[in-house]
């Protein structure tokens, strides 16, 4: 048995393989990234030839070897088609050769070994793409996961920001908004009931103004996270500034929301402790609660904002609750209030005139101009009903101003040969403090001819409790050009003495009350202070005219008192003016 | 509206990324059909474009293992791509294991991938960030983490440059990258140059690139060197790459093939 083969020149096999190393080394470089030297690669493809060579030669024959190298060339990153086919090129034409290989089937077995580099190669090829494909997709995969994950998570934080108020992070109006729209479509039942607590701090901007705005701020926060944790599962949430709002759902009645706002009271109206002082923090609520079905969200809003006003005007620090009859009137009083204006340019209102007679005997000194407003829905209307609203909303000044105008231009144009009366007209508080008053009563005077003398203005007590100086000087000029000044509904209010002394005062009106209790035929306190009122109004030289006399006894007792003057209904009720001249002829 | 900072990317691999394009031109299949069309589409255009990525990256581990052997165990690698064959941290640690890698990535393609493959090395880390924000990157705590700024640093720009246009100002991307590095520490700079190319491939190039959202800025060789600006470069200076430090005198034959300048410098002591 010969030896299966042997390298013929094993001197010159040294020179071979480096020969046939170089040439291959020149063959893949280029074909794809090798991440080696260029050293490093020729010991590799040394290596791999001499595999290559000794399996050629081996007997046994084993394919085996060909798949390891072609493996191992992947592994190496000699890892694309055209190293493959160069590699089966260079090792076709020069292994051989280049290394002198003699055996009897050389070129059978180059053949079979190739096919097996191929074999090894590419599987191995095959599988490393595989893996890299599985990897580059995984990392795709796992990036979109990311990203998602990212834009559900921004998405929340959008959603988060757009309903929560970023200084407290309570729920903001929107959210609440939509939270109310929820409960009022959706009741589970249709007899479910609903509450709203409106919250507002009492006299907040007084932190911020001593304490200022962070301070405010931190009260605030501490005032959310006071009600958050006071009121677990209900709905609280910020409108913004100091108010609050709480959502009551499903309550059983009224008693369920009271004791909700009960609840923030008592949580809000603990101190604070704000830049190392202790602020006092009160709260007023406004409470509705009602049937779902029925009702919206805009008008359970406004219910509630209303309340929350009545709480306040009503002192703060408390709850108030919704009442429908209040806010029917009060809703009532405001249309009129609003028609006032209108009602002035379309010549709605207009004057009667009420009697003033002397006492002594019985002639008639004055009248009083009392203002009607022919409303064309609801008829005429007393002042009663209309000059408290306009007192408040300051229309007090137009209508005041044309009730004066149209006294003083009919007053003018009377003539009674007994002598005419005065006109009393009343002052509004407002009016007095208005700057041009005096100017005012002047340019009426001019316009309607009347005499200063022939006009007497009513001013209520509080018209003069004010500190100020300029309704006083005002008065006294009014004094000086003759006209009459008259204290309205004297014994009522502050009665303080010490105007009667230093204003122009000439007349004191006192208050019907007194004289209602002048029907007993024993004296009486009532009659005892009247009679007192006239001795003091005389000793400052002033005359009393009592107002509501209704009887010839009370006429009767007022003249023995000493009383000047008398108007009411025994006297004369209020009437257009044109009848009492025609009595007087 | 302008999306907050806080809003995630946009989640897009429908289109082709530079990445994985880079890791097609060597041979790798980190990559989907959309980056192979695009990358078969430049190497139409410009059919050496395989030979000059691989050339790139040949440059690349030579100019580490430079590093490595002049002492430096710190590498902050901007615009890492795909953690294809020979990368950064590979190399560097077979030779020196106590070495610290930073790589840094806009693609979060890239950047997943690049997690996978460190997931086991506590000595290396990825994280997803821009060229054009270098002070995001420096004071990012995965670098703060693994870098010691104060000792010399290998900060390593490769293929990368041609990505950032002359507005986006990298002289001073590059000065704010200086200024955060002890002395010793150096810069590692290529990218691709249209000299001596004709405008025709210059111009299919950039088509091809427009695509993929990065388009392309050539540089040349005097622009380069500027980039160096308080580095003291290396010999030879600053190259075609395959000029640098060549291995054997026959790798740096036609040398201006492939199409990318590289260069090293120092910041001195």
């Amino acid at each position: 048995m010969t030896s299966p083969a042997t390298a013929n020149q094993p001197s010159g096999a040294n020179s071979g393989m480096a020969a046939f190393t170089q040439e291959w080394a020149n063959a893949i470089t280029g074909t794809s990234y090798l991440p080696m030297s260029q050293a490093q690669l020729k010991r590799l493809l040394d290596r791999l030839a001499r595999e290559l060579a000794a399996a050629l030669l081996a007997e046994p024959f084993d394919l085996r070897a060909g798949q390891r190298v072609g493996t191992e060339l992947v592994a190496a990153h000699i890892a694309s088609a055209e190293a493959l086919g160069r590699t089966v090129e260079v090792v076709q034409l020069r292994l051989v050769r280049d290394l002198g290989l003699v055996a009897d089937d050389i070129a059978d077995r180059l053949a079979r070994l190739l096919a097996a580099v191929t074999t090894g190669y590419t599987r191995a090829l095959r599988d490393r793409t595989l893996d890299e494909q599985e990897s580059i997709r995984r990392a795709a995969m796992a990036q979109r996961t990311k990203a998602e994950r990212a834009l559900r998570a921004s998405e929340a934080r959008f959603r988060h920001q757009a309903t929560h108020d970023s200084l407290t992070d309570l729920p903001n109006r929107n959210l609440f908004t939509e939270r109310l729209a929820t409960a009022l479509a959706k009741p589970r039942r249709d007899s479910d009931r609903v509450g709203l607590c409106f919250l507002d701090l009492d006299q907040f901007k007084r932190v911020n103004d001593q304490h200022g705005h962070q301070a405010g701020d931190r009260v605030l926060t501490e005032v959310a996270n006071r009600l958050r944790q006071a009121l677990t599962g209900h709905l609280v949430a910020r409108l913004g500034g100091d108010a609050f709002v709480i959502l009551i759902e499903r309550t059983g009645g009224t008693r369920d929301v009271i004791a909700v706002a009960e609840a923030a009271l008592a949580a809000v109206h603990e101190p604070a402790v704000v830049a190392g002082h202790e602020v006092t923090v009160r709260t007023s609520i406004g409470i509705v609660e009602r049937q779902v079905a029925g009702t919206s969200a805009n008008e359970l809003m406004r219910a509630a904002d209303c309340t929350l006003h009545w709480a306040k005007a009503a002192g703060g620090g408390r709850w108030t609750l919704y009442d429908a009859e209040r806010d029917r009137q009060e809703l009532t009083r405001q249309a009129l209030t609003a028609a006032i204006p209108a009602g002035l340019d379309r010549g709605e209102f207009y004057l009667d005139y009420q009697p003033l007679a002397s006492l002594r005997d019985g002639r008639l000194l004055g009248v009083e101009a009392l203002v009607r407003w022919r409303h064309p829905e609801l008829g005429v209307l007393r002042p009663d009903q209309f000059i408290g609203l306009a007192e408040e909303t300051g229309l007090i000044v137009p209508l005041g101003g044309w009730v004066l105008a149209e006294a003083c231009r009919a007053a003018g144009s009377w003539s009674v040969t007994s002598g005419t009366p005065f006109v009393s007209v009343n002052l509004a508080v407002r009016q007095v403090h208005r700057p041009g008053l005096v100017q005012e009563v002047r340019n009426i005077l001019q316009r309607s001819g009347l005499p200063p003398e022939r006009l007497q203005l009513e001013i209520t007590e509080s018209a003069m409790m004010s500190p100020a100086e300029e309704p006083v000087q005002a008065l006294r000029r009014l004094a000086d050009l003759g006209v009459r000044i008259a204290i309205d509904d004297f014994g009522t209010g502050y009665s303080n003495l010490a105007y009667l002394r230093d204003l122009p005062v000439t007349e004191l009106k006192v208050a019907g009350e007194f004289v209602a209790g002048l029907r007993a035929q024993e004296p009486q306190a009532d009659e005892r202070i009247v009679a007192s009122l006239v001795s003091l109004a005389h000793a400052l030289d002033l005359t009393v005219t009592a107002e509501g006399v209704e009887t010839a006894g009370q006429a009767e007792r007022l003249r023995a008192i000493g009383c000047d003057a008398g108007q009411g209904w025994h006297f004369g009720r209020p009437e257009p003016a044109d009848r009492i001249l025609a009595r007087l002829g | 509206m302008r999306r907050p900072d806080w809003a995630p990317d946009d989640i897009d691999i429908e289109r082709p990324s530079v990445a994985r394009m880079y890791d097609y031109y060597l041979g790798g299949s980190h990559n989907f059909a959309v980056d192979r069309a695009a990358a078969q589409a430049m190497v139409a255009a410009v059919p050496e474009a395989p030979l000059m990525a691989q050339a790139n990256r040949a440059f690349l581990r030579r100019a580490v293992h430079f590093l490595v052997d002049a002492g430096i165990r710190q590498f902050l690698d901007i615009g890492s791509g795909i953690p294809t064959v020979g990368n950064v941290h590979e190399i560097v640690q077979q030779v020196a294991p106590e070495s610290r890698v930073v790589y840094v990535d806009t693609d979060p393609v890239a950047v997943a991938h690049s997690q996978e493959i460190l997931a086991d090395n506590n000595q290396a880390t990825v994280l997803q960030e821009d060229l054009r924000h270098p002070d995001r990157i420096l004071d990012h705590p995965e670098l703060r983490r693994l870098l010691n700024l104060n000792e010399p640093t290998a900060v390593l720009i490769v293929a990368v440059l041609h990505f950032v246009s002359d507005d986006d100002r990298p002289a001073e991307l590059l000065r704010t990258l200086r200024d955060a590095l002890a002395p010793g520490s150096w810069l590692v700079l290529s990218q691709a140059s249209d000299e001596g190319r004709p405008e025709t491939e210059r111009s299919d190039a950039e088509t091809v690139y427009r695509r993929t959202g990065s388009p392309l800025w050539f540089r040349d060789r005097s622009e380069l060197t500027t980039l160096f600006d308080g580095f003291e470069l290396v010999e030879p200076g600053v190259v075609w790459v395959p000029q640098w430090r060549p291995e054997t005198p026959e790798s740096s034959m036609n040398a201006e093939t492939s199409a990318f300048l590289g260069g090293v410098g120092r910041i001195g002591d």
